[in-house]
């Protein structure tokens, strides 16, 4: 039930999750380390490691030099029995006395491929002493995302060991080893992930900023859903509710929303104390409106609006003359306007038969192309139907 | 009849006319048209509601060539020589017969405006250099049967209509967003669920442009967007929201819709005899 191990269960951010709602909310991470990192144990003299003993039921010990034994010792080397097979000595024989066990010197050896300990180390576990090859071997944790031996920081989670850096988001990769993480329909995910998921499947909206649920209405803002609460109206500072408005990527509560006191410049966004231009929905200070091509400042003449930009006459002529969606030219002279294009007038023709129309004609919208009746006409009749049918269903959207 | 087409062709031959008009004669094949191909000088020649099954590939000749409308008649094959019309501007092959295009089609030099609606094309159809045409401002392709489009869209940087109605499309290629000049993009009757959040980088929302994509299966946060206008639907697939939804929804690789029949009655894919 629960995923994971253990203590505290508190991450960096001081959230506290309650460890047994791990169906839903998941468990936080925590990590063992298992006290056998080699290059530590290796240094250790034998005084030390006598005392060492921990909580894990593991225990690193070293092996120290054999005995000589000396002949004023004969009658206790009579009674001394080697702890694995249980005989005596003889005189000459060596003897190993591993933290007072006394071993055969070929007794002392790897429980699991009888070889004598590298450089006397060994590791022991339950009562049985093993080569550092073969510990790990037996009882190393494996990480379950890369498969390799787990030495120091072990993450004991989803039922599983990972190292620290192995152990992440599985949506965004994040690493989850110091921060926590949300057990989410079998998977390990970070809190925003979490939490979006969550939100999707409630049809609700995830702050963009806090990444958490937003349960009431969101402020929309720039296209983004956010708690209100996060902003402050721009003009009075107020914190704001979900009915904020967006003005110029700015945000304000309704009623400085209505009644915008001094205006703003559209294009420095400082206030505007002099004379006010105002223009394309904006306003600007004097100086500051001017063509998007040139930069030169209106002053007072006439401009030309194009996709939310002004120009003076000469660069929208330049720019955006009307262009013929026949020729590809400038069109010099009436413009035909239909079906959200431009033609020269000798250049609007139906698109089948290239006969010369006029606006006065009646004509057909095929894919936003004018076709004359009589082409129309000798439409197939299926196809005829069927753009029927899609003129009807566009309507309706 | 035949008499009639060649004083046509006298005339025009006589007079130096530019432009000839032969449509809606029932021609079944160019040769009833004796000299047509020698009319070095024409500019425009229009063949539409014919019978041509095919393009004899003598086309080539008429090199001042800048319109040919073939619209409408029962062609299946083209030559390769059309693709090396050096002035062809405008080419229009809707309404015909054509499941493959052939080999180099894409060397078309200067042409601007391609119309292939209403044939059997399908992104198998498309010879290797299709895409080299980086001149066309037009691209018709509707009542077709693609269900993907190559991403070598983007190499058509001219391009500012791209007209896709009634295909079976179940995704739109990302680097349709690189088509900066893009006007009008017609992607009803399609299959498609999701809009890459790329297509956020074109503005195909104002007077100027034309926006088509009902009849699709829209997810339900796109088609909510729908419902409350274009507008809605361009600013929501620009942000961080829509595009970490797609992501999910491309990353969970999704079967797509089924195809609609409603294109199972076109003229096109029936067997000839059957057409009266
Ligand atoms: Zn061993
Ligand atoms: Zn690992
Ligand atoms: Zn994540
Ligand atoms: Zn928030
Ligand atoms: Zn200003
Ligand atoms: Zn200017
Ligand atoms: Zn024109
Ligand atoms: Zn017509």
């Amino acid at each position: 039930m629960c995923a994971a191990l253990v203590n505290g269960a508190s991450n960096g951010d001081g959230v506290v999750l309650p460890i047994c709602k791990a169906k839903e909310s998941g468990a936080a991470v925590t990590s063992e380390t298992y006290e056998y990192e080699q290059a530590q144990a290796k240094q250790r003299k034998q005084s030390e490691s006598e005392e060492k003993q921990d909580a894990g039921g593991l225990r690193h010990v070293d092996s120290f030099k054999p005995l000589i034994p000396s002949v004023s010792m004969t009658s206790q080397l009579a009674q001394a029995v080697c702890v694995r097979c249980r005989g005596g000595f003889t005189p000459v024989e060596q003897m190993v006395n591993s933290n007072g066990e006394i071993y055969h010197e070929n007794c002392f050896v790897c429980a699991q491929c009888f070889q004598k300990f590298p450089e006397g180390l060994f590791y022991e576990f339950e009562g049985v002493k093993y080569c550092e090859h073969d510990f790990h071997m037996l009882f190393a944790p494996c990480c379950g995302k890369c498969e390799e031996f787990i030495v120091g920081r072990v993450i004991k989670a989803m039922n599983n060991s990972w190292h620290p850096e192995c152990f992440t988001c599985q949506i965004c990769s994040a690493a989850l080893a110091d921060v926590g993480f949300v057990k989410n329909a079998g998977r390990s995910l970070c809190r925003p992930c979490h939490n979006r998921e969550k939100a999707l499947g409630l049809g609700k909206y995830v702050c963009n900023k806090c990444h958490t649920i937003i349960e009431e209405e969101p402020l929309r803002f720039k296209g983004d859903p956010y708690h209100p609460f996060h902003f402050n109206c721009d003009n009075c500072g107020k914190e704001l509710t979900s009915d904020a408005r967006e003005l110029r990527g700015e945000l304000f509560c309704l009623p400085c929303h209505d009644k915008q006191g001094i205006p703003i410049c559209g294009a420095c966004r400082r206030p505007i104390e002099e004379r006010v231009v105002s223009a394309m929905g904006k306003h600007w200070h004097v100086e500051h409106f001017v063509c998007a091509q040139c930069e030169k400042p209106f002053l007072g003449q006439k401009h030309y609006e194009r996709n939310g930009h002004a120009y003076c006459e000469m660069h929208y002529n330049q720019l955006f003359g009307d262009v013929c969606y026949h020729c590809n030219e400038v069109i010099d002279g009436d413009v035909v306007s239909a079906l959200n294009k431009s033609w020269c007038v000798r250049h609007f023709q139906c698109t089948c038969c290239n006969t010369k129309l006029t606006l006065k004609n009646k004509f057909v919208e095929y894919d936003m192309k004018p076709v004359c009746r009589k082409c129309y006409e000798k439409f197939p009749l299926e196809l005829k139907k069927r753009l029927k049918k899609a003129a009807e269903s566009e309507r309706r959207q | 009849m035949m008499s009639k087409l060649k004083r046509i062709v006298d005339e025009s031959r006589e007079h130096k006319t530019k432009e000839i008009d032969l449509s809606d004669r029932g021609i079944q094949n160019i040769n009833e048209v004796p000299g047509l191909m020698m009319l070095e000088h024409l500019t425009h020649l229009t063949m539409s509601h014919n019978k041509l099954a095919a393009v004899p590939p003598s086309i080539g000749e008429l090199v001042n060539l800048q319109l040919l409308n073939l619209f409408n008649n029962i062609i299946e094959e083209l030559p390769t020589s059309l693709s090396g019309m050096q002035k062809l501007k405008i080419l229009n092959l809707g309404m015909n017969r054509l499941s493959h295009l052939p080999r180099g089609f894409g060397s078309f030099p200067s042409l601007e405006m391609l119309d292939l609606s209403y044939n059997n094309l399908s992104e198998q159809s498309l010879p290797a250099n299709f895409f080299f045409v980086n001149t066309i401002r037009t691209l018709y392709l509707s009542d077709n049967d693609f269900e993907t489009f190559p991403s070598d869209i983007s190499k058509l940087k001219e391009l500012q209509v791209l007209s896709f109605r009634d295909n079976d499309l179940i995704s739109l290629p990302k680097e349709i967003g690189e088509l900066r000049k893009l006007k009008e993009l017609h992607i009803q009757g399609n299959r498609l669920t999701v809009l890459p959040p790329e297509l956020g980088n074109i503005e195909l929302t104002g007077t100027k442009s034309v926006f088509k994509a009902d009849r699709n299966p829209w997810v339900h946060p796109i088609q909510e967007q729908f419902a409350l206008g274009k507008t809605h639907v361009f600013d929501y697939i620009r942000s961080d929201t829509y595009k970490y939804l797609y992501g999910r929804h491309v990353n969970a690789d999704p079967t797509p819709p089924p195809k609609s029949t409603d294109k199972a009655k076109k003229i096109c894919k029936k067997p000839l005899h059957s057409k009266k």
